[in-house]
């Protein structure tokens, strides 16, 4: 039995190795610095983590000397929540969050009042319309922005609908051949049931949702709920609605339905890479439009790095910086339209760039995802 | 019988412990402690380690000291249709899979125990591959295969007939679950029935019994323990699942699996997402117990307990 001890000692040393190189990382993570670099974390697809790494950042290290900008990128965004909760717990607790700008689950972090307010600091903001910075919550810097568009095939549709009215009744006209993905699965689907709601809420009501969480206003969405759910025998399978803004593009491209909501940067891309056939066109509906928004960076408020954050928040802005978002991810500048080569401004031109319409406050999207779940499917 | 513990004996327990204690330290620490965090959050306690969460979280039942208990959020959640039609579909998914995992496994199990060719052992063989397959892609598979426009379909329609869609339904849901839980029940069950000395079957075909009156007589009651074990695993596995039923299931009815990361990720409401855990994991116990059970029986008919 002597040797018991040693075995468990052997048995304990990966555990204790595994807490010793946490500790360590995340020391180093808080020494890191000095001023001179920043630590930016951001999420999405593989198209996003190319802008940053092979666009974005070069770019800004180039016209910056000296300065080092570390990328943290989660694919997909599977641990926005994990993360999130990491960058709150670090701010009530004070300590380095090892992030200086988020550019993912910004929005949530600007309603939880996690990031630095802007001020002055971010210059081009100026150029930015002032709606779409507000909807983005304190402390919230739009960099590029997209909208949700109506795609259709036009090979079998010839004149598709010009109104959210018109749509319906293509809906209901052609069972079986329209569906748009679950809110909770992602913006393109949520666009579309935000605007039903939107056609039976008054204005006033739905502007102080854009800004604030209001829960007493939200009964006035039961007549967009009734429409909704009176859709489901005329949508795809008799009230399929697939999971994630791709699979609606996928029953799009393989001809198994004809119409729906989609992303325009989605769309841009997929049919430059050829996986959206070239019948396949897209348009902006209107009374009311598909909502767009913006992607937002926000530099934390518990940050020692804020200057620096602040220079690349604001080099994003420039022109050049907004020309190249717009080429490799069909991202719509953020900017004003006014500031872009004439080139950009046509390729944006059909999707009414410059008039995004908001969407709503994140509680409210977050209890739209909710009360659909309740509402529409298998009613 | 057992021996006195001297001083000798209690050196062997403490060293065996010593052994045994950085798996149950793990276990205590990444597991027991984060369970006992999350069953205070369902009733109510938002301090603590759960302040973070509670931080960000919406429409939370709170209580105001350490000592109470609210079952204000088991009330909210048991109160909503939803979620009762929800929990309802996810104990028959559960049930039904089982049910037909365990009848194939049984089917080949018999198959490579009554004739030992090379198409059983083929067979055999091939009932164990989805192991090898990530779920993730089995359910796209699935989902491709079953559609609308699908190779099920397509058969069909050349065939002169029209096959249902199952893309999107629950039945996509219970076949994908069936074909991800049949490997590990197959590997119990034929190790069970594989056990089954071959002169017991040939003594009771000797007494004049047929192949079905042997295998209800002889290899069924030899081989129920081994049964009952997959039977549970596979209950419990299908109940809380996740990616098949996310992908190849419908809006609705939901399973719960799939419920538990709406609520917590796109509702904002982790409170009535860890609720549903917790109710998961009794009904999960449940399932549990007869595992527990079948264990005690094994172990009481070889004399170790």
């Amino acid at each position: 039995m002597r040797r018991s001890p040693v075995v468990a000692a052997a048995l304990l040393a990966p555990l204790a190795l595994t807490l010793a190189s946490c500790s360590s990382g995340s020391s180093s993570a808080g020494t890191a610095g000095g001023g001179t670099s920043v630590i930016v974390a951001a999420s999405g697809d593989t198209n996003v983590q190319e802008l940053w790494q092979q666009t974005l950042i070069p770019d800004f290290e180039k016209a910056h000397p000296g300065t080092k900008v570390t990328l943290t990128f989660d694919l997909h965004g599977n641990n926005d929540q994990q993360n999130f909760a990491r960058l709150a717990a670090a701010t009530q607790q004070k300590k380095d969050p090892g992030v200086d700008l988020v550019a993912s689950f910004t929005d949530k972090a600007a309603s939880a009042g996690l990031l630095a307010e802007v001020g002055s600091k971010v210059p081009s903001l100026a150029s930015v319309d002032p709606k779409v910075v507000a909807a983005g919550g304190a402390g919230a810097i739009p960099y590029r922005a997209s909208s949700v568009l109506l795609a259709y095939d036009s090979a079998k549709v010839p004149a598709p609908p010009k109104t959210l009215a018109d749509l319906l009744t293509w809906i209901k006209a052609h069972p079986g051949r329209f569906t748009y993905n679950s809110p909770k699965s992602g913006g393109s689907g949520q666009a579309f049931v935000v605007s039903v709601l939107d056609s039976h809420t008054a204005t006033a009501d739905r502007d102080q949702m854009t800004t604030g969480y209001h829960k007493d206003l939200e009964k006035d969405w039961a007549p967009g709920w009734a429409q909704l759910a009176s859709l489901n025998a005329d949508v795809f399978q008799k009230g399929v609605y697939p999971n994630g803004n791709n699979q609606v593009l996928q029953l799009l491209s393989s001809g198994q339905i004809d119409m729906a909501p989609v992303w325009s940067d989605q769309f841009i891309s997929g049919q430059a890479a050829g996986t959206i056939p070239a019948t396949m066109k897209a348009q902006q509906i209107a009374d009311p439009t598909f909502t767009g928004g913006a992607a937002y960076v926000g530099v934390t408020e518990a940050s020692k790095h804020q200057d620096l954050a602040f220079q690349v928040a604001d080099f994003m802005l420039q022109p050049d910086e907004q020309a190249k978002i717009a080429e490799k991810i069909a991202g719509y500048p953020a900017i004003s339209m006014s500031r872009m080569s004439s080139q950009i401004q046509q390729k944006f031109a059909a999707a009414a760039a410059n008039t995004l319409r908001p969407g709503y406050n994140p509680d409210h999207a977050s209890d739209i995802n909710n009360l659909w779940d309740q509402n529409v499917p298998g009613k | 019988m057992r021996p006195t513990p001297t001083q000798s004996t209690l050196k062997h327990r403490l060293g065996g412990l010593a052994l045994a204690s950085p798996p149950l330290l793990l276990v205590t620490i990444f597991v027991g402690f984060p369970i006992v965090v999350a069953v205070a959050y369902s009733l109510g306690h938002t301090g603590g380690p759960n302040a973070t969460v509670s931080l960000i979280a919406k429409d939370q039942v709170t209580v105001d000291a350490w000592w109470k208990q609210s079952p204000g959020a088991y009330g909210v959640l048991l109160r909503d249709e939803r979620f009762r039609r929800d929990l309802l579909v996810t104990v028959l998914v559960s049930l039904a899979t089982t049910a037909i995992v365990l009848v194939l496994a049984w089917v080949i199990a018999l198959y490579v125990r009554l004739t030992d060719t090379w198409v059983s052992r083929l067979l055999s063989a091939l009932a164990v591959i989805p192991m090898f397959i990530p779920v993730v892609i089995a359910s796209w598979v699935i989902l491709t295969f079953y559609a609308s426009d699908g190779f099920v379909r397509t058969v069909a329609d050349q065939l002169g007939f029209t096959a249902p869609v199952w893309g999107y339904t629950t039945t996509a849901v219970v076949i994908g679950l069936v074909w991800t839980q049949l490997p590990f029940a197959t590997l119990m069950v034929v190790s069970g029935v594989q056990g089954v000395p071959d002169a017991l079957i040939e003594a009771g075909r000797d007494a004049g019994g047929s192949i079905p009156r042997v295998v209800w007589s002889v290899v069924a009651p030899m081989a129920l323990v081994p049964t009952v074990i997959a039977g549970t695993f596979t209950a419990i596995g299908t109940l809380g699942s996740f990616t098949v039923p996310y992908f190849t299931g419908p809006n609705a009815p939901k399973m719960l699996g799939v419920d538990m990361n709406d609520y917590f990720q796109s509702y904002n409401l982790p409170q009535s997402s860890v609720v549903m855990a917790v109710v998961v994991f009794v009904v999960a116990s449940g399932f549990g117990a007869v595992y527990v059970w079948a264990n005690y029986r094994s172990s009481a008919s070889t004399g170790r307990v």
